[in-house]
């Protein structure tokens, strides 16, 4: 019999980190004064001046897309009517071809949009809660979060449930997305920048944007599901509603500009007063403002934002329309929902911000393109919609209505009385 | 045809109640708390509460463990602030067994009750702001909550169940570095509280949402044995530290708070004057703490209180809790009942949310703060 | 009030409520003699300004627990060696008085003069039954409910007694000291 084999030596074990001592226990967590020193936690001024170089970095990446492929637009158009006729093609077919590179420039605004303004309303609302936000996803304060999540969206399963009523299930986003991409189309983009220049512009914007409210009805009957019902009909009511005080606070603009081209608003008000004051409407002593303020709270009701967030208000309906959505198609909601702030951030800067005209008459201002100028005002106000979401609480239903018929929709009237007196007195 | 004929031919549009589960699954439950509401468009008909997800069963666990044993189990009621959990049920226990815990350790549960109080305060702000729809406040309130818990991990290791008051006192004994570091929080806790007032307290749009909503009378607060802030908001001056005295209380100067009208801002504000109070506490705590042992002597490994019967309760951050012990000189409790201040609280709505709009129902399901871990136990 | 005027003044109005052999410590603990007793004794004492229910439950006097079906190891102490003395587990105390009958419990408190009365009644085990307070408290309801639960004791007049804490397929009253867990589907 051979002796047991010794045990071969382990080695020793790691000496345990003693964590207790003096009879409390000390974490070893780093302790929050530590935290507190962060400068995350505090009003962080030196990494907003960061994150403000990011957003202009931003807006001239995206700008630069529409911006500055225009001033090569007519030598492009040229040149292709040129090969047409030489080639002997009908000019139809040019045209076709125009307007359909036209159509995924602006299809595009609306994809990059999405990209750009989730990332940016994470991190605006990451530091408006004293958080950081992404900081993970790229490196650089997580710009590809994005991304990232836009891949996960295409990965998911798309659920369609067993009491839901397919067609109209699947119908729902599209119908939701497409009237939203149409109406870009006579959108200003800077001084006469648009896909298409309609002299009815204005009444083309705000008819085909009233159309998604029936794919937000038909999402929330088609689920299947009591809360997405009751959050289709929230929104039926709220966004039929928000649209008569939304349309009557741009007639005094109609009025002051003589026309419904939105060329023509951005147009009239150029020029500045005593030579320093830029003439655009919100400027316009009571009524410009009055109908700014209007067709903002109008604009972030109908993009279905807090403080007016009740056809999706988490807290009550879970999801509201979209509970039952995922993957792709809940996604196209969203896309629906920042194109939509989007579109608001420059119909305001178009109808009350003098569209690409520059604040001040002097050199560096008036030496910098139309386009960077629009697209800064639309951030603006972007940051505007931001801001106010993560800030206010939500409105009862009840409360929402009365504030629209009973406060808004008055107020614009009075205010269109208000630009007619103008008219007839001041401005003949 | 006449307009009566042509209305004649329309069939007549079919309406009817909605019956939706609100829970037990859904974000403003706070837990697993399902009501079964009917709706006639927006409007509540009927509400039944249904109860029971959570139950654990621990009145009849406690009747096969050892009294230090349950001092375990009183930490998952209300594990939101479960400080003031394990002080009743020791505050019973001691009663039984004739032992009285050391000045210092008095003071120790007191200031931990309060601190836990903050802490449990904290979480309502937040979440009730997610309730009425602000989600800012939350992350506000969480940290300055994650301060607090980082003080009970120092002390104690937990975070959550912290299991610290025991029979005949406390755990382990505070530092000088711990105290040092608590009168830090204090300094920079005591400005929040404005804060909070600037950001949601004194909003418009939360003013409008909960002022006026979710009344309850302070009659219909007393016939429905509501308490804590649910009892005071309504203006009853009713605080089991003023009127049964535990622990040292009565030593220390503060403030009963009460609301005016019973609305749901006011049950809120209740709670964030309170956290102004239980700073005024805690301050009081830290200076005047007494020196001397944590932990009285003479309590045994295995208990074993002499026959009877003996009830404590103390004011905790829900409401009034009671623990109702029987001995019949066993090594458990014979019996074991939880007076849950959350369950009472909850009873009420079946009669309040009659007649409310489904946002009200949320933020009169958030303004009573209950926990479920509490209601089921 | 103090708690002798408190029993003074109750006493001359019901002379047949006493003072209980075993007080709940620190608060006066009266008895009443029959189930009859206990509407006219809370209406009573709501008058007298003790409006607020403060507490209302039941113990089982039957015996020691019976622990089979919800405790799986007889000894939880991991700590211990293989084979030690099972710890505190519940077993008959000599001595002590174990007799079949539920005792009631009831806790009133004074919103004015924050005083506490304990009022305690008797009912045997297998005909527990007592009226119900949710007429006079409202808070009645919910607690008398959770008592109908776990312990099987029917208040006459209670609106709507059904279950409220266990779930429905749960056979039995679990906090009865002979209550034995009936495996079902939710157990592994």
């Amino acid at each position: 019999m051979t002796a047991p084999k010794p045990a071969p030596a382990k080695a020793p074990l790691p000496e345990p980190v003693l964590n207790r001592k003096n009879g409390i226990l000390m974490a070893d967590r780093r302790w929050p004064t530590d935290q507190w020193a962060h400068p995350w936690s505090l009003p962080g001024y030196r990494n907003g001046a960061l994150m403000l170089a990011g957003i202009i970095l931003g807006i001239l990446g995206g700008g630069a897309l529409i911006g500055e492929l225009s001033k090569w637009g007519d030598k492009l158009y040229a040149l292709m009517a040129a090969f047409a006729t030489a080639k002997g093609i009908s000019t139809v077919a040019v045209d076709a071809v125009w307007v359909a590179i036209k159509v995924l420039i602006v299809l595009h605004v609306i994809l990059v949009n999405g990209l750009w303004s989730i990332w940016w309303e994470r991190k605006i609302s990451a530091h408006i809660q004293s958080r950081v936000g992404p900081t993970y996803a790229g490196g650089f304060h997580g710009w590809a979060q994005t991304i990232c999540d836009g891949i996960k969206l295409f990965l998911k399963e798309d659920i369609t449930p067993a009491a839901a009523d397919h067609w109209v299930h699947a119908l729902a986003p599209a119908i939701v997305i497409a009237p939203c991409i149409a109406a870009f189309a006579p959108v200003l983009f800077g001084t006469d920048l648009a896909a298409a220049r309609l002299d009815v512009g204005t009444l083309y914007v705000f008819a085909f944007a009233g159309i998604s409210v029936i794919g937000v009805v038909m999402a929330g009957w088609a689920s299947g599901n009591k809360y997405s019902l009751l959050g289709g009909l929230r929104a039926a009511a709220q966004i039929v509603s928000y649209e008569l005080p939304r349309g009557f606070s741009v007639v005094p603009v109609i009025m002051f500009a003589g026309s419904l081209d939105l060329s023509v608003i951005a147009d009239a008000q150029s020029g500045y007063w005593w030579g320093v004051a830029p003439r655009w409407f919100v400027f316009y002593p009571v009524v410009g403002q009055v109908a700014f303020l209007i067709f903002l709270i109008a604009s972030i009701a109908e993009t279905n934002r807090t403080p007016f967030d009740i056809p999706e208000a988490e807290s009550e309906l879970v999801g509201g329309f979209h509970t039952e959505y995922s993957g792709m198609k809940w996604s196209v909601f969203f896309l629906a929902e920042y194109a939509y702030v989007l579109l608001a951030s420059f119909l305001l800067a178009t109808f009350f911000l003098g569209g690409g005209g520059s604040p001040l008459p002097w050199a560096p201002f008036t030496l910098v393109p139309s386009w960077i100028w629009m697209l800064s005002k639309a951030m603006f106000m972007m940051f505007v919609f931001l801001w106010v979401r993560w800030t206010l609480p939500r409105l009862r239903v009840d409360q929402l209505m009365d504030f629209n018929w009973k406060f808004l929709l008055p107020w614009s009237f009075a205010n269109i009385a208000v630009a007619g007196l103008y008219l007839a007195f001041w401005l003949k | 045809m006449t307009s009566e004929a042509a209305t004649a031919a329309i069939p007549a549009l079919r309406s009817d109640q909605l019956f939706v589960n609100l829970g037990p699954q859904h974000p403003s439950t706070h837990g697993v708390l399902r009501v079964g509401l009917t709706i006639e468009g927006e409007v509540i008909v009927k509400a039944v509460p249904d109860i029971g997800y959570l139950h654990r069963g621990t009145e009849k666990l406690a009747e096969a463990r050892g009294y230090h044993h349950c001092v375990v189990l009183t930490d998952r009621w209300d594990y939101v602030a479960s400080m003031p959990n394990n002080l009743v049920f020791c505050l019973a226990a001691e009663k039984l067994l004739g032992v009285k815990a050391t000045p210092r350790a008095d003071a120790l549960r007191v200031m931990m009750c309060e601190l836990n109080r903050i802490a449990s305060h904290l979480l309502f702000v937040g979440t009730y702001g997610i309730d009425i729809g602000a989600f800012t406040p939350f992350l506000y309130a969480f940290r300055e909550r994650e301060m607090i818990l980082d003080l009970f991990e120092m002390v104690c290791g937990a975070r959550l169940t912290y299991n610290y008051i025991r029979l005949g006192g406390v755990m382990v004994d505070v530092t000088p570095e711990w105290t040092a570091k608590l009168k830090e929080f204090l300094e920079y806790f005591k400005p929040k509280i404005d804060e909070y007032d600037q950001l949601l307290s004194y909003n418009p749009i939360f003013m409008a949402r909960t002022q006026g909503v979710g009344l309850i009378t302070a009659a219909e607060a007393v016939s429905w044995s509501l308490s804590g802030p649910n009892l005071r908001g309504s203006g009853v001056v009713y605080d089991a530290r003023k009127a049964d005295p535990y622990c040292g209380y009565e030593n220390y100067d503060f403030d009963v708070v009460v609301g005016k009208e019973g609305s749901c801002w006011d049950r809120y504000f209740c709670r964030v004057t309170e956290m102004r109070q239980s700073v005024r506490i805690v301050e009081q705590v830290l200076a005047k703490l007494p020196e001397g042992p944590v932990m009285a002597a003479g309590v045994a490994k295995i208990p074993k209180p002499a026959p009877g019967e003996a009830y404590a309760h103390v004011e905790a951050a829900r409401g009034d809790l009671g623990v109702h012990l029987v001995s019949d000189g066993g090594v458990s409790p014979f019996r074991m009942h939880v007076r849950a201040p959350s369950f009472l609280n909850l009873a009420i709505l079946q009669e309040k949310l009659v007649g409310m709009k489904i946002s009200d129902v949320i933020a009169l399901l958030g303004s009573t703060d209950i926990v479920l871990g509490e209601v089921d136990r | 009030m103090t708690q002798d005027e408190l029993l003074a003044k109750m006493q001359k109005k019901f002379p047949k409520a006493a003072k209980t052999a075993v007080q709940v410590k620190d608060y006066l603990t009266v008895s009443l003699p029959s189930k009859d007793d206990l509407i006219p004794v809370a209406a009573w004492l709501k008058k007298e300004g003790f409006d607020y229910l403060d507490m209302l439950t039941a113990v089982d006097y039957l015996g020691p627990v019976d622990m089979k079906g919800y405790i799986r190891q007889a000894n939880f102490n991991v700590f211990l060696p293989e084979g030690a003395a099972p710890q505190a587990e519940s077993a008959a105390v000599a001595g002590y008085a174990y007799r079949p009958v539920l005792e009631l419990v009831w806790a009133f408190v004074s919103m004015k003069d924050k005083a506490r009365i304990f009022v305690k009644l008797e009912v045997p085990r297998d005909a527990a039954r007592a009226p119900s307070l949710s007429g006079l408290f409202k808070s009645a309801d919910w607690q008398e409910r959770e008592v109908f639960d776990l312990f099987g004791v029917v208040y006459d007049g209670h609106p709507n007694l059904t279950k409220i804490l266990t779930p429905d397929f749960l056979q039995g009253h679990p906090l009865r000291k002979d209550y034995v867990h009936i495996k079902d589907r939710y157990d592994e």
